[in-house]
């Protein structure tokens, strides 16, 4: 009795160290802010009240909850199908395919949304080509409204919802479904009824970090949207810009939270809830349609069911067959890849342009811009400071949050449940928001303007997006897997290193990569805890931008995707090289 | 996600009770780095490159004050931490007309000390330059700007706000800067292409504002809310009748965009030199101000940077050529409209400033 017990005390002792920094750096500051807008101590809801008051601010909040809906139902009817083809591709295209998907987070936000500004705008891209070719007479309003702000903020959610579904698709046992088929189940029915279920905490958490971060947004919905396409966050910026009413502006975030909680609620927030499916059966409940009509249906299926038992093993090996679904898969899966890198490669063609400034497409070919690059020790210095904190993010919120994933996973679901939105606070809230908290908060350490007090703040989020990608990969570990080892003696340490790191890797991978995207994109946060002494390569592009379009900017956008690409390509050329004795073995042996 | 914050934002509000009560207790670690370098903000990009060629290395040389220069910008809300926590850490700033005096209200800013300036330097500096809290640093408008293609030189071209708001007489593609932020928006123009006279606007009708906008709404491709996007509009030929910042023009122009730039009803706006309160070099900050704002300094800028200097006494130093490109230049001073940024901060009955009223009636509008 003393080892089970043990043990579930243990799990939550994992996140402390999560939660220690969360605390520290953001939670402190973040309760005094809330006692702001309750206007404490005298405690009121005025704030609340004045909030509320303003017709324009309930509208807007629904406004900003309809569009962050819509985007996530986007991102998960597109971004399904990919991670389910990309999860059933051969290791190295998939490896391949995973680095597609992320190289558009390596173009910062601010430059893809200019991009798409290049690419949709009344004298961009498209419209040249259609006026070129005499379809159109005049431009087609293309930008400046709903559907260029869905385009925008699709392109740079879709890797978010891509990525976790992955992950937990990649450990989901694919025999399960050649069972259900040779059973005689319908590829349909053996999808929805074995596979879907087996995915859903992916699609959970996708969609939980998709409709979060969506809350957060403004500045693509004001570059690429019309006048009415305003989002709370809109709305907050102006205010501290104005004014900065400390007291107005939390409670605006808080309200942003509060609607963050309760959508959680409704949706599921208890990201690692699904553990227990794969031992209980499947409930016959959870699976009721239209009762007669599925009746009638079901019936029929049965009688056909041992005839496709025999059928199916033929029907595999089907070559025309295959063969049209192979090509209908992948032009599904290139126009996903093509949507998803069209605006980082107009920014590196632009970042050749011999132009003085970014035009499309680009008058001349030149070098020049990568040269005032690497010229300028303003700009290489930034980049160094940027990879040092995003490796000291990276490592620092990928043990952390895996810790914290870990052990939330095995705590009540209730207390799991409190304890994922608190995490999940720092992402959820207006940038701006968590950057005053984070000053006031390392304000008290000393830690202003030092490497470590940014790279503390980076990984507020950075953390929240590691837990939320283990979290889905851990839902769908099979526990017993552990419990058999520690049958056999092995420790529990023993036991995660040996069974459940290598099962969970695939989500700590892609918990670190997002943790360093996340820190190498910051810049809000950055630019109030910098201190004006550190400048990272967002900050410094941030200000570049600002001032001026100079495509030193989009040659610095090339370089962050380029090097993954030409690192993808040297992995690529070893394995190659490493491969030629099985290449050349099999025409041998043909021959 | 970040806050798209433009060097030119116009700030303006009410004084806000920034959580000093509930910071007082963490704020006992005086952070404030005092070094004998003087830390002075010179914003980025081409304008930072001038500020530290007219004023930075000038200065370093004139007086051996090592000075080193920040290429960045400091917000409304940071400012207010540094100096809340007393973790200041620059000197010397820029700031915008609006953000200064809510900063001012707020007793964000050191006052600043006029003894040191010579008698001629200060009759140089327009009056509106001469703040208790700040210095004129440089002038900038707003202004009409059209395609010369869609207007071109034979033809009637637009020459005032009113006919902005004409669609039927000068018909094609119009963008206007947004208004979400209260204290930066079309609020004058839309006041004046009602026909009401320059000198009149100020009180300004916020129910009148709107009306005026009414009109124009359903005719603005884009309300752009930062300089860069005004500026690829006008690049890529995306509109043929814009609202501009008068530097943000003169470079579309000047590289090559057929756009006119019509100085009539143009809106002058000015950014502050300003001291934070609390700054670990005020007296050195002091010194550099006045070097700063001396009409030779200011002349230095111009011929670096189209934007206008706050000493008048700089036109005497410049050609015509180069006065002519300035928002200040005399001539266009004459139909100019200084933008009176006392009447935003001006506070009614419910305790919310005009700025503040503007933003709120704007959020409403935009929705409707």
């Amino acid at each position: 009795m003393s080892i089970p017990q043990k043990l579930s005390l243990k799990p939550v002792g994992l996140a402390v160290p999560a939660f220690a920094i969360l605390l520290a750096v953001f939670g402190i500051p973040m309760i005094r802010l809330f006692l702001t807008s309750l206007d404490a101590p005298a405690f009121s809801l005025a704030n609340y009240e004045a909030f509320f008051r303003q017709g324009a601010n309930v509208r807007v909040l629904f406004q900003t909850i309809e569009v962050s809906l819509v985007v996530t139902a986007i991102c998960v009817i597109i971004g399904y199908p990919t991670a389910y083809l990309m999860a059933s591709a051969p290791k190295n295209l998939r490896t391949a395919l995973i680095v597609l998907v992320v190289i558009p987070y390596l173009t910062s936000l601010l430059v893809r949304t200019y991009a798409w500004i290049v690419i949709l705008g009344d004298r961009g891209m498209v419209n040249n080509v259609l006026l070129e070719l005499g379809l159109i007479s005049s431009p087609l309003p293309l930008i400046y409204n709903r559907m260029a702000v869905y385009v925008g903020m699709v392109q740079i959610m879709l890797p978010l919802m891509i990525l976790p579904l992955v992950t937990v698709m990649v450990s989901i046992d694919r025999s399960l479904v050649a069972a259900a088929r040779s059973m005689g189940a319908q590829p349909s029915a053996a999808f929805w009824r074995v596979f879907f279920p087996l995915s859903l905490p992916g699609v959970r958490s996708g969609s939980l970090l998709v409709f979060v971060l969506c809350l957060g947004f403004y500045i693509t919905p004001a570059a690429l949207g019309g006048l009415r396409d305003a989002m709370l966050s809109t709305f907050i910026a102006a205010q501290v810009e104005t004014s900065f009413n400390m007291a107005r502006t939390a409670t605006s975030a808080f309200i942003l939270l509060g609607i963050a909680a309760v959508m959680l609620a409704i949706f599921g927030l208890d990201l690692a809830g699904t553990q227990g499916r794969a031992v209980r059966p499947m409930p016959e409940s959870s699976w009721k349609p239209v009762r007669l009509l599925s009746a009638i249906k079901r019936f029929s299926n049965e009688l056909a069911a041992s005839y496709r038992a025999k059928r199916w093993n033929a029907k595999l090996y089907q070559a025309s067959n295959i063969r049209r679904r192979t090509i209908a898969r992948a032009v599904f899966v290139v126009s996903v890849m093509l949507f998803l890198l069209l605006p980082s490669v107009v920014v590196v063609i632009m970042s050749f342009s011999a132009g003085e400034f970014l035009t499309f497409p680009p008058p001349g070919i030149s070098l020049k811009w990568y040269r005032s690059f690497f010229d300028d020790p303003s700009w290489t210095g930034a980049a160094l400071t940027s990879v040092e904190i995003g490796v000291a993010v990276t490592i620092l919120s990928t043990i952390v949050g895996t810790l914290a994933a870990y052990g939330l996973n095995r705590t009540s679901p209730k207390l799991r449940s409190i304890l994922t939105l608190l995490l999940l606070a720092p992402i959820t809230l207006p940038s701006i928001v968590v950057g005053i908290s984070a000053y006031l908060g390392l304000l008290s350490f000393g830690l202003i303007g030092t490497k470590t007090g940014i790279a503390l703040t980076h990984s507020l989020g950075a953390i929240a997006y590691v837990v939320v990608i283990v979290s889905a990969t851990l839902a769908s570990f099979d526990r017993r897997l552990e419990q058999a080892a520690m049958s056999m003696r092995a420790g529990p340490l023993q036991t995660f290193k040996r069974v459940t790191l290598p099962l969970i890797r695939p989500g700590i991978m892609g918990g670190a990569l997002f943790a360093f995207l996340h820190s190498f994109d910051e810049v809000v946060k950055t630019s109030l805890v910098s201190g004006l002494s550190i400048r990272t390569l967002p900050l410094k592009m941030w200000e570049n931008i600002r001032h001026e379009i100079d495509p030193t900017i989009a040659a610095v956008a090339s370089l962050l995707v380029l090097l993954p690409v030409l690192w993808l390509a040297a992995i690529y050329v070893t394995w190659w090289r490493s491969r030629p004795s099985a290449e050349h073995a099999l025409p041998d042996a043909a021959a | 996600m970040s806050v798209l914050v433009d060097r030119r934002r116009l700030t303006q509000g009410g004084a806000s009770a920034l959580v000093i009560g509930a910071l007082d207790s963490i704020t006992g670690r005086a952070l404030a780095v005092s070094s004998d370098e003087l830390r002075v903000m010179v914003n980025g990009g081409d304008v930072g490159k001038a500020n530290i060629e007219a004023y930075t290395k000038p200065f370093q040389a004139a007086t051996g004050i090592k000075v080193s220069a920040l290429t960045d910008q400091l917000t409304l809300a940071k400012l207010e931490l540094m100096v809340t926590t007393n973790s200041v850490s620059v000197d010397v700033f820029p700031m915008s007309q609006g953000s200064a005096l809510v900063a001012a209200e707020k007793g964000l800013l050191e006052p600043i000390d006029y003894s040191i300036y010579k008698k001629e330097e200060l009759d140089g500096l327009f009056d509106f330059a001469k703040q208790p809290f700040g210095v004129g640093m440089v002038i900038f408008s707003y202004l009409m700007v059209y395609n010369t293609e869609k207007f071109p030189a034979n033809q009637p071209r637009p020459t005032n706000w009113a006919d902005f708001w004409d669609v039927k007489k000068f018909p094609g593609v119009r963008a206007l800067v947004s208004g979400r932020n209260g204290g930066e928006g079309p609020w004058e123009e839309a006041l004046l292409a009602d026909g009401v006279a320059p000198d009149k606007i100020y009180p300004m009708d916020i129910d009148h504002i709107f009306a005026s906008l009414d009109k124009i709404k359903p005719h603005i491709r884009k309300w752009w809310t930062v300089g860069s996007e005004i500026q690829q509009i006008m690049q890529d030929k995306a509109a043929d009748l814009v609202q501009s910042y008068s530097g943000r023009a003169g470079l579309a122009v000047s590289r090559g965009a057929p756009m006119e730039l019509n100085r009539n009803q143009s809106k002058l706006q000015w950014d502050y030199w300003v001291i934070p309160k609390g700054s670990p070099n005020a007296q050195k900050a002091q010194k550099f101000i006045e070097f700063a704002t001396r009409a030779e300094r200011q002349a230095a800028l111009s011929q670096l940077f189209p934007e206008g200097p706050a000493n008048r006494n700089a036109f005497k130093l410049l050609e015509e050529k180069v006065a002519r490109k300035l928002p200040t230049h005399p001539e266009y001073l004459a139909s100019a409209v200084p933008i009176n940024m006392g009447w935003y901060s001006e506070r009614g009955a419910d305790g919310l400033t005009n700025t503040e009223r503007l933003r709120e009636r704007w959020n409403e509008w935009i929705l409707r």
